[in-house]
């Protein structure tokens, strides 16, 4: 019988702390066969189980250039968060995927884009960064904004650096005021204010955000007034899942099945959406 | 009394005494009543009152009603056996006495569930509350609506409910125990029970806290008990036997049993009966030298 | 011509006909002092004297609890693997024609790409009985959803009540199927079906308009929400009753080192059921809850798999404790 609920085991093979209650595990299939065959496209969501204690919804946050393994990154919050956080190396867990729509990375040849994230949003958006990071010379000029509430809370905290390092990535970064640090050289603002201030330009441009659905929704605004076309901002939205395949009933905003027709969406299709996100 | 009842909600609003009243009114087909949220002085001649008048509005009195709080200060029509809840809520510090305007119902008794209705308040319709009812003349109000009623409840209470704790206090524990299980194995974990009572009013019920799972989910016997008993055990000393629960019931498991057992059990225990005396504070949440400690073994 | 006839007294010859090659006869039987769909073995059980089973039939489908994988832990293993639907011959007898209409819909959406085989394989095995309906209530609206006692929708085999007799008419190959298996339980007669019970439609609602109207973005804000359902009470009896509702959750029981993953009825009416980790919550409010629920039906089983979301069986109109009527919503959005 083929069971659309049961997931595959995976084992843990590396454990990263990204931020205060946030880690990441970089998982590899138990199945030798599956973890060759395995694919999945930037932006397609996975459910992450913790047996005894049940399934939590994520994106993949690492890249599918990057063969071999997934990693997610998670936010200890709740039963099923919790239970994970308490798992180490070598551990195992279940992962149920890939499953919902992708952002279309290869219609972006020759593009500028432009990543804008807050807070636990990174994870989905890092996905697509390191696609188009691995493949760089298919695409013009990238720029990363990114903001968390404090410095602490910042995600890949590693990777932030290299990114402002390699030289070919312009990065913003900020924090929410009162998040500085003395020694805190970014911007300090909330992320569409700060998004209004560096001013990517928006022609040949594409824009990929997540966050807190508040941000994504002012962040959607401040793209159109720089003049970004709606076709060509991009988001993914989080929302609460239990099945990932279009029947638990949960994730819907409005007559849209996150989990079946999303999660990734451009402003012109969250546009014709109902406001319920 | 439909006319002076409407007369005082008009009066109400009018004067912006109050901002709503939430009282009965009618369905479509004017088959049923249903609770109606009375802000336009102008539609207080939608209220209504008859023996299909059952709910117990003083739900929506609660925090799990944030809408209907936005709405502004609240008048309530209110059944004497409903004002018992609010006498519980106002002990329990949920509000004071004087942020709710009680528009008091002179009761003769409510049918059991409105489907039974056939035009005629008889006795074998009336639920086990009515007939050894004491608050027929409503005891804590702001205005009354209805002639003084002479009814005096039996000394000893009378009625199925009562009936059915003798037969089950008479049989040994394996077989009460079988019976429960029975019932409760019908459960569908609707939680109906919980929505419609006014002394549920926790934002997070224990059933919706998972760390740790205290209650299973499944509608399997072991969720099943453990959430009925949990329940019955939350409202020992508070509940009022309004009846709601069981009326709400999809599958029909005879709640008020188990609530009326355990305010027999109170009784005994602390000679108290709840919501009569806004002032009195349940034995639950007070401790006495004087408390029985006979259920240390 | 002669019909086919199933005798009334030869109601206990199809159940033992049925169970004696093992499958199981669910049928509207008293229980709690209401008409529930149970499981039956004898005819004794079956209730005749009903408007519609107080529950649908649908759990006999899609149950209330179900395993749908079991794990084990130790130390430094863990397994899981999946657990085989069970999903035996069932005969539901004594189904309306309102609530079979919902097996497209529901069907629909199990299979929306993904197919749901703890779903499908039961339904698969599933012989649905419809007796049509010789007496309703002031709930029943299959009328006004363009149904009628007289649909065949989702029916395999469908019942017409004579005096002592049901006429038989097989509408699916399955439907066939079951009555040349049964065949000796079945005749050939005349018998004068007895007259069916049609709700009056309701004047005031066009569910095409229902539909339009829901369609339409600008309606989601309206103040008309809240003012028509802020009395519900959020307790989700109307979508367990509900032949078509049929969220769920998935969760894990069991102990620190075996257990098991259920797939447990849920209702979108609950306010933790959209609730984010973050404590955001898409649906927050009661009345949200309900347009998701009202939309659900009217929209989106509509304009996704054109399908019934609401086959007018008026369950949820008699089990609501408020008394909130869908129809009344139906009425305001055909304006």
């Amino acid at each position: 019988m083929n069971n659309i609920y049961l997931p595959n085991l995976v084992t843990i093979e590396d454990i990263y702390e990204e931020a205060p209650d946030v880690r990441s595990f970089r998982l590899v299939f138990k199945d030798p066969k599956l973890r060759d065959t395995f694919e999945f496209k930037t932006g397609q969501f996975g459910l992450y189980s913790a047996f005894g204690l049940g399934e939590s919804t994520f994106c993949i946050a690492s890249s599918p250039t990057r063969k071999g393994y997934i990693q997610c990154t998670f936010r200890k919050s709740g039963r099923v968060t919790g239970g994970l956080a308490q798992l180490s190396i070598g551990d195992t867990m279940g992962f149920r995927g890939p499953y919902g729509n992708h952002f279309p990375v290869d219609e972006w040849k020759g593009k500028n884009i432009v990543f804008i994230a807050g807070g636990i949003g990174l994870p989905p958006v890092r996905s697509v960064i390191w696609n188009v990071l691995d493949r760089r010379e298919d695409f013009g000029n990238i720029t990363i904004v990114y903001g968390a509430k404090t410095v602490a809370d910042l995600v890949y905290k590693e990777e932030l650096k290299h990114w402002e390092e390699r030289g070919d990535v312009n990065l913003v970064q900020a924090v929410d005021p009162g998040g500085q640090t003395p020694d805190w050289k970014g911007s300090v603002g909330f992320v569409p204010t700060v998004l209004k201030e560096a001013a990517p330009k928006a022609e040949n441009s594409v824009a990929v955000t997540c966050g807190p659905p508040i941000m994504i929704k002012f962040v959607l605004n401040t793209l159109l007034e720089l003049g970004f076309e709606e076709g060509s901002v991009y988001t993914t939205l989080e929302n609460r899942m239990k099945c990932g395949v279009g029947k638990c009933g949960r994730c819907n905003v409005g007559d849209v099945y996150v989990c079946k027709e999303g999660p990734v969406y451009t402003a012109a299709e969250i546009k014709r959406m109902y406001n319920d996100f | 009394m439909e006319k002076i009842l409407r007369q005082k909600a008009k009066e109400l609003l009018e004067s912006g005494a109050v901002n709503v009243v939430i009282g009965y009114g009618w369905n479509r087909s004017k088959t049923r009543t249903t609770p109606v949220f009375i802000t336009d002085p102008a539609q207080a001649d939608t209220l209504v009152w008859n023996p299909l008048c059952v709910n117990n509005l003083s739900l929506y009195l609660t925090r799990k009603f944030k809408e209907i709080k936005a709405l502004g200060k609240p008048a309530i029509v209110a059944k004497g056996c409903d004002i018992r809840n609010i006498v519980v809520l106002i002990t329990e510090g949920q509000f004071k006495r004087e942020d709710v305007f009680i528009i008091g119902m002179t009761c003769n008794g409510v049918v059991y569930k409105q489907e039974l209705w056939k035009g005629e308040l008889t006795a074998n319709i009336m639920p086990t509350k009515c007939h050894n009812c004491d608050v027929r003349n409503p005891h804590m109000t702001d205005f009354v609506v209805g002639e003084k009623t002479n009814f005096t409840p039996p000394e000893v209470p009378t009625g199925m409910v009562f009936d059915k704790i003798k037969e089950l206090d008479s049989k040994p524990q394996s077989e009460r125990w079988d019976f429960w299980i029975k019932e409760f194995s019908k459960c569908v974990k609707c939680y109906a029970c919980r929505q419609v009572c006014s002394l549920c009013y926790c934002e997070r019920c224990i059933t919706e806290k998972n760390m740790p799972q205290w209650i299973e989910t499944s509608a399997h016997p072991r969720g099943n008990l453990s959430w009925n008993l949990t329940r019955a055990m939350h409202l020992v000393g508070r509940c009022t036997f309004c009846g709601e629960c069981e009326r709400a019931c999809p599958v029909n498991i005879p709640l008020n049993l188990i609530n009326q057992k355990m305010i027999g059990v109170v009784k005994e225990s602390f000679d108290f009966k709840s919501g009569y005396d806004e002032k009195t504070h349940p034995p639950m949440i007070v401790f006495s030298p004087d408390d029985k400690e006979n259920f240390i073994k | 011509m002669a019909d086919k006839i199933l005798k009334k007294a030869g109601l206990g010859a199809l159940i033992e006909s049925v169970t004696g090659k093992g499958g199981r006869f669910v049928a509207p039987t008293t229980d709690s002092r209401q008409v529930v769909f149970k499981k039956v073995k004898s005819a004794e059980e079956v209730a005749t004297d009903y408007i519609l089973a107080r529950n649908s039939f649908k759990e006999f489908l899609f149950p209330q609890t179900e395993v749908v994988a079991e794990f084990t832990m130790s130390k430094d293993s863990v397994d899981m693997k999946g657990v085989e639907v069970y999903a035996p011959q069932t005969v539901v007898f004594g189904a309306r024609p309102c609530e079979a209409a919902s097996l497209a819909g529901m069907r629909a959406l199990f299979t929306w790409d993904f197919i749901d085989e703890f779903y499908t394989k039961r339904e698969e095995n599933t012989v649905v009985v419809t007796v049509a309906c010789t007496k309703g209530d002031d709930a029943c609206f299959c009328t006004t959803v363009n149904l009628s006692p007289e649909s065949t929708e989702g029916t395999d085999v469908y019942l017409r009540e004579a005096a002592d007799s049901y006429i038989v008419q097989a509408v699916t190959e399955k439907g066939k199927k079951f009555v040349e298996t049964h065949a000796a339980v079945f005749s050939e007669g005349n018998a004068k079906a007895e007259p069916l019970f049609m709700p009056e439609k309701i004047a005031n609602i066009d569910i095409a308009k229902v539909s339009a109207r829901l369609k339409d973005k600008t309606h989601y804000d309206d103040k008309v929400w809240a003012r028509l359902t802020s009395k519900c009470i959020g307790c989700g009896a109307c979508t367990f009753v509900c032949p078509t509702c049929r969220c769920f959750d998935i969760v894990d029981e069991g102990t620190a080192f075996e257990g098991e993953r259920r797939k447990n009825w849920d209702s979108c009416q609950y306010d933790t059921f959209t609730l984010h980790a973050s404590g955001h919550n898409p649906r927050e409010h009661q009345h949200q809850r309900w347009r998701n629920r009202f939309m659900c039906k009217f929209h989106f089983y509509p304009e996704k798999f054109s399908s019934k979301g609401c086959v007018g069986c008026g369950r949820c109109i008699r089990v609501c404790p408020v008394r909130l009527d869908i129809t009344e919503v139906m009425e305001e959005f055909s304006k």
